[in-house]
């Protein structure tokens, strides 16, 4: 499952990463690295973006993105 | 001894808190050629060593994919600093550690300074310093520089910089399964000698397919490509993984060591104060009214209050103007020296842009304040999934507000806070729209001609007109990011929210002052150099010699009617010369432009300057002199008359008032004649001048006598309903056509920084003209042939834009066209 079925509140891990070129290089700065845990704290406003925590800190990221992150539930 | 010194870390680390805590106030920033990052330096010095510090701008790693990575690696290898100091956040150290491995490798010796120490203690992280030092083999300082902590620590281990360069050797980290990938590399590869860095350190950007490195690599290295695809290649084959996936996990697991070995968290898991607001501030329901009510501040603080303040600042420049008006060669009755012509429109164009200081002094405070808090990519965060939908971008959304998304904005700072836009085709959109908005000094000229046509409708006109804007940027943004800003780069919306933080005043002042400067710096000179180039449009090719002439001959019949008037008085012996009588003329307008500017002691500077005249000037019991002042009076009318009368036959015939006329033939479809044209003409200057010519071209009535008489009691929108046969129906035209139109020289002048290309700064100013002309056509002659209303056809025009608004937001997206989905791609 992707990313962008983790609802609010919950959390999960990076199985794998579907993006390329500037994206995945862009997410691999961010800390979206493989085994990374991510918790999904909210949906903006307008239900998108998503406001997530990886290693401890908050990132944003849009729907369209968060479906090339492969995950699987945390716990 | 000189030494410099590179300051490093990621965005939201305190970096720049850290660079005004030690640079002391020497600093200069310098814009890169072709990219619009700042690099600002700072000397200074620490004992007998003079220190150059480069406040490298702030990136989350050191490949290329971004303006800020690439200026920090250019800066990094060229100027070849002694010393990298690395600031890390320390209540966020797992994700900076991943720039400090990527520092500690270049080969160049790093200091690391945990900023915001007391912000983690307060989180709960302590961090053993100590012990990060004995693994990363580096110094670790505690710091935190908004309590002013860790200075002096910082100053003591620059001044043992040559100490640290003796004993340093070279960091390495053993990538395992890349170790074979990497010394091949390393061993195929020719480095030119002068180059100090690590060839390790290129052999691995160079693996990582770092662009930049791999021109760099080019000069000595033909077949640079090759080698590093096979390698790339061969270890794909082997492992399945790709090299940069590969390097960024590594790098991280060794952060999560260091973080492991060297920090405790105590407090894990409780929600931190940052996640408290956030709870409010990103709420579905209450996101929307805060926001709101930070623009509103922001508004009134910034452009109410600051408008307010230029009552203040008015003065000042009021007075310059003054200075300069004396200095400059007298008038000669109705003749006025060019010099002095020239001299006051260049000090007018000026004023007229220094005049909003205070207003960008606020803004640019409110803007830093709202940086450091943490809330502006809150902002982007709020409102993304609107301003995608029309190819701008969440961070579009100061730059719109401080335009003037509602009436009264400045397109400057609107154009300037573009900079942090990520994703280069939105930045570009909003750049092109942000002029679009109603700025401060449009208002004006929207309440001459409410007042002029809409006396009735005033408030629905201004409701249309505070939010049209909004709609056809929305429209023009859609409609540039599908066509000549297609082919832009388009970065992904992946964006740090950080945590709230308490802004520094000393942080928020030099902010304020440096984009303040800039803009005095860089405004001001192309403005005065524009300025010149009007001026002489304006003044080109002249009166001819009939109308001279005529002038001429009016100027004598004043002269005539003043000299019957005091020929009687005991004191005409002093007026009896055309010398002294135009130097009468002169004491008294400017004793009149003093006592309006509101400076003091005005009658006493006079009357000491010149106390024969005084008299004249305040005449008090003496009959006689009063005789002289009320016929003065009436000169001094009767000049300025002539002055206007000149002034506006001379623009008609200049080059502009030509431009003006050439238009029609196309401008008429709008229903514009040739001086509307030429106020939009001249409005490029600055916004406040199509007012101004507005009026000088109304002022004049052709009626002479006393219905010029009673004319000048009226107010300027009464004058202009009365004299320009104008309906309503043409002013909604005109109104059309000034929402549309283009930016004001200062917009351009920063349109040209922000986007590093004159190509896309005249585009800025053709486009919206064009456009405008086109649309206020269309809007005037089919509003004419089916004869509506001038307020009926706004409305039509309003929901119009409204509909196509709205159709666009539900056409479906295209899909973003860096993303993929190829399998395999795994980690």
């Amino acid at each position: 499952m992707h990313l962008g079925l983790i609802e609010s509140g919950n959390s999960c891990k990076i199985k794998a990463l579907h993006a390329k070129d500037k994206l995945l290089q862009k997410l691999l700065d961010m800390g979206f690295v493989v085994g990374a845990q991510i918790e999904v704290i909210r949906e903006a406003p307008l239900y998108d973006p998503l406001e997530l925590r990886i290693h401890n800190y908050l990132v944003s990221l849009r729907k369209s993105e968060a479906e090339l992150i492969e995950v699987e539930p945390w716990k | 001894m000189e030494i410099k010194v590179a300051l490093a870390g990621q965005p939201n680390c305190g970096k720049s808190t850290i660079f005004n805590m030690i640079s002391g106030i020497h600093q200069h920033i310098a814009n890169y050629p072709g990219v619009t990052v700042d690099k600002k330096s700072g000397f200074f010095s620490v004992g007998d060593i003079d220190i150059e510090m480069i406040d490298l701008p702030g990136t989350y790693s050191f490949s290329s994919y971004s303006l800020e990575e690439k200026v920090a690696k250019e800066a990094i290898i060229n100027e070849n600093p002694d010393l990298i100091l690395n600031i890390v956040d320390a209540s966020n150290l797992k994700r900076n550690l991943y720039l400090t491995f990527q520092l500690l490798e270049i080969g160049v010796p790093v200091v690391i300074i945990l900023n915001m120490c007391d912000v983690a203690r307060r989180r709960g992280i302590t961090i053993d310093s100590e012990k990060m030092s004995e693994i990363l083999r580096c110094p670790v300082i505690c710091a935190s520089a908004a309590k002013n902590e860790g200075k002096v620590e910082i100053l003591d281990i620059l001044k043992k910089t040559d100490e640290i360069k003796k004993n340093y050797e070279e960091f390495k980290i053993n990538y395992d399964e890349l170790e074979i990938y990497i010394s091949e590399i390393e061993k195929t590869i020719k480095v030119n000698n002068e180059l100090s860095i690590s060839k390790r350190w290129l052999a691995l950007k160079a693996l990582e397919k770092d662009q930049a490195i791999v021109n760099l690599l080019k000069a000595d290295n033909d077949n640079i490509d090759e080698i590093v695809s096979a390698q790339t290649d061969k270890f794909h084959d082997t492992f399945d993984r790709d090299v940069e996936s590969f390097l960024a996990s590594f790098r991280y697991e060794n952060a999560d060591v260091i973080f492991h070995k060297c920090a405790q968290e105590t407090r894990r898991g409780e929600l931190t104060f940052t996640d408290k607001i956030d709870k409010f501030v990103l709420n579905r329901w209450l996101s929307f009214p805060i926001l709101l009510a930070v623009i509103v501040i922001i508004y009134q603080s910034s452009i109410v209050f600051g408008y307010k303040l230029t009552n203040y600042t008015w003065p000042v420049f009021a007075a310059i103007k003054n200075f300069i008006s004396d200095i400059t060669p007298a008038a000669d009755i109705s003749q006025i020296p060019m010099i002095t012509d020239m001299a006051m429109w260049l000090t007018n164009s000026t004023i007229a842009l220094l005049n909003y200081l205070p207003i960008f002094f606020i803004l640019f405070a409110m803007i830093a304040i709202l940086e450091d808090v943490g809330y502006m990519p809150r902002m982007a965060f709020i409102l993304d999934k609107v301003f995608r939908k029309f190819g701008l971008h969440g961070q579009s959304t100061l730059p719109l507000v401080l335009g003037g998304a509602f009436v009264g904005g400045c397109a400057v700072p609107g154009v300037m806070s573009t900079k942090g836009i990520s994703d280069d085709r939105a930045r570009m959109a909003t750049i092109l729209t942000v002029p679009l908005m109603n700025c401060l000094a449009k208002v004006p000229f929207y309440t001459l001609l409410l007042g002029a046509f809409f006396p009735k409708d005033m408030s629905i006109m201004l409701f249309y007109i505070s939010t049209v804007t909004v709609l056809a940027a929305l429209i023009i943004a859609k409609f540039l990011t599908s066509t000549v800003l297609k082919s832009r780069e388009t970065a992904p919306f992946v964006m740090e929210l950080p945590p709230y933080h308490m802004p520094t005043f000393k942080g928020v002042i030099i902010r304020s002052f440096e984009r303040v400067w800039i803009y005095i710096k860089k405004v001001c000179t192309i403005v005065i150099a524009v300025a010149v180039i009007l001026f002489a449009l304006l003044q080109f090719p002249g009166l001819s010699t009939e109308k001279q002439e005529h002038y001429n001959q009016e100027e004598t019949k004043a002269l005539a009617k003043f000299d019957r008037a005091v020929k009687k008085s005991t004191y005409y012996d002093k007026v009896d010369t055309r010398e002294e009588v135009a130097e009468l003329l002169n004491l008294y307008d400017g004793y009149r432009a003093k006592k309006m500017g509101g400076s003091k002691d005005v009658d006493e500077k006079y009357q000491a300057k010149n106390p024969d005249m005084y008299k004249f000037l305040v005449p008090k019991a003496d009959a006689e002199a009063k005789k002289i002042n009320s016929a003065l009076r009436k000169l001094s009318t009767d000049r300025n008359r002539i002055l206007r009368e000149q002034k506006n036959d001379k623009i008609e015939s200049s080059l502009l008032g030509m431009a003006g006329r050439a238009l029609e033939p196309i401008s008429q479809f709008a229903g514009f004649d040739w001086k509307i044209n030429v106020a939009f003409l001249s409005s490029f200057a600055a916004r406040e001048s199509a007012v101004a010519t507005l009026g000088s071209i109304y002022e004049s009535g052709k009626e002479s006598g006393e219905a010029a008489n009673a004319d000048e009691n009226l107010r300027p929108e009464e004058r202009m309903a009365k004299n320009s046969g104008y309906t309503p129906l043409h002013a909604a035209s005109i109104i059309i056509f000034m929402l549309l139109t283009p930016p004001c020289i200062a917009t351009m002048i920063v349109v040209k920084m922000q986007t590093n290309s004159w190509v896309w700064m005249c585009f800025g100013m053709f486009f919206p003209f064009v456009l405008a002309l086109i649309v206020s056509s269309i809007f005037f002659s089919i509003s004419l042939a089916a004869s509506i209303s001038g307020l009926a056809a706004m409305s039509w025009y309003y929901f119009i834009l409204l509909a196509i608004v709205v159709i666009l937001w539900f056409v479906p997206e295209k899909r973003i066209n860096w993303s993929g989905g190829i399998k395999g791609n795994k980690i």
